[in-house]
């Protein structure tokens, strides 16, 4: 599983434009130590609203993900250089996660609030009678900072 | 009388034993002769690991029934649990998600619209004809006010 995702929107360019920008991104990548795992294309389409990047409106933009290891003191970094790129509308570094299993608990949270097992601990909760403690207001050295 | 005695002859006491093999076993009236070979002490007991016959099915969310995963770049997915008005995601009385569902279409509702998929003052053009996996008009639950 690669750690990061970054998802590139690209602005409409000739191929060997499109080429050349998506080479400079991968290699800030690879300067930056990280290791290209993966290369999507999500095709030209148009964008779900109109976008400014570096004082130009897009209205149509081309949409890549490329999948890849890196240290997290690299992102800031990549992030620094992305927002420096002409090219690129929209760039977002998303982190990897393994999806987690779980159950669903639709059935429970379905149930009146009585016999739901969250609402019944709250209710424990506020069955728990809190005695106050006085705090002393000291940092809690053992001798006497002041000079008698 | 030489009838009534006939007919009281067979009803005497050793009409109602068996003889097989050596031993004279009861038969108990009423019960079939096969299952009372292999009797024993509590046989004829109920079942004890039947479970309640009138337990409902285990309602479960859609996401989870189906086990889609809900991804960021998937914004036909997400789109589907938003308002084709207003563009802002439904609650989750009107979605009928679980709790950890809702709150991952929430945050990857939030990536894709930062990321440039997903549109965020409405719903786009294509997706308005999807199927519609929640009513904003019958929600499963009341509201939460």
């Amino acid at each position: 599983m690669p750690l990061y995702e970054l998802s590139l929107t690209l602005r409409t360019l000739s191929r060997p434009e499109l080429i050349a920008s998506l080479k400079r991104s991968a290699e800030t990548i690879l300067q930056q130590g990280g290791v290209l795992r993966q290369f999507v294309s999500l095709g030209t389409n148009p964008l779900p609203f109109k976008m400014k990047a570096h004082n130009v409106w897009h209205r149509e933009g081309t949409y890549f993900v490329m999948k890849f290891d890196a240290p997290s003191s690299a992102i800031e970094n990549l992030n620094d250089e992305f927002k420096r790129d002409i090219d690129l509308i929209r760039s977002h570094v998303v982190r990897c996660e393994e999806p987690v299993k779980h159950e669903c608990t639709l059935e429970e949270e379905m149930k009146p609030p009585a016999y739901r097992k969250d609402v019944q601990q709250l209710i424990e909760e506020g069955r728990k009678v809190i005695r106050h403690k006085f705090k002393q207001n000291t940092p809690g050295f053992d001798f006497y900072p002041f000079q008698k | 009388m030489s009838i009534i005695r006939k007919i009281f002859s067979d009803l005497h006491v050793s009409n109602f034993y068996r003889i097989t093999g050596s031993k004279l076993l009861p038969v108990r009236v009423g019960y079939s002769t096969a299952s009372s070979t292999s009797s024993q002490p509590g046989d004829d007991l109920p079942a004890e690991n039947l479970g309640n016959p009138y337990q409902r099915e285990k309602r479960c969310c859609v996401l989870c029934k189906y086990g889609v995963e809900v991804d960021y770049k998937n914004a036909r997915l997400l789109s589907q649990f938003l308002s084709p008005f207003t563009g802002k995601v439904y609650e989750r009385n009107i979605t009928g998600l679980c709790k950890a569902k809702q709150r991952s279409v929430e945050r990857e509702i939030i990536k894709s619209q930062n990321a440039g998929y997903l549109a965020v003052m409405l719903k786009k053009v294509e997706y308005i004809r999807d199927p519609k996996l929640c009513d904003p008009n019958r929600p499963i639950r009341p509201h939460r006010y």
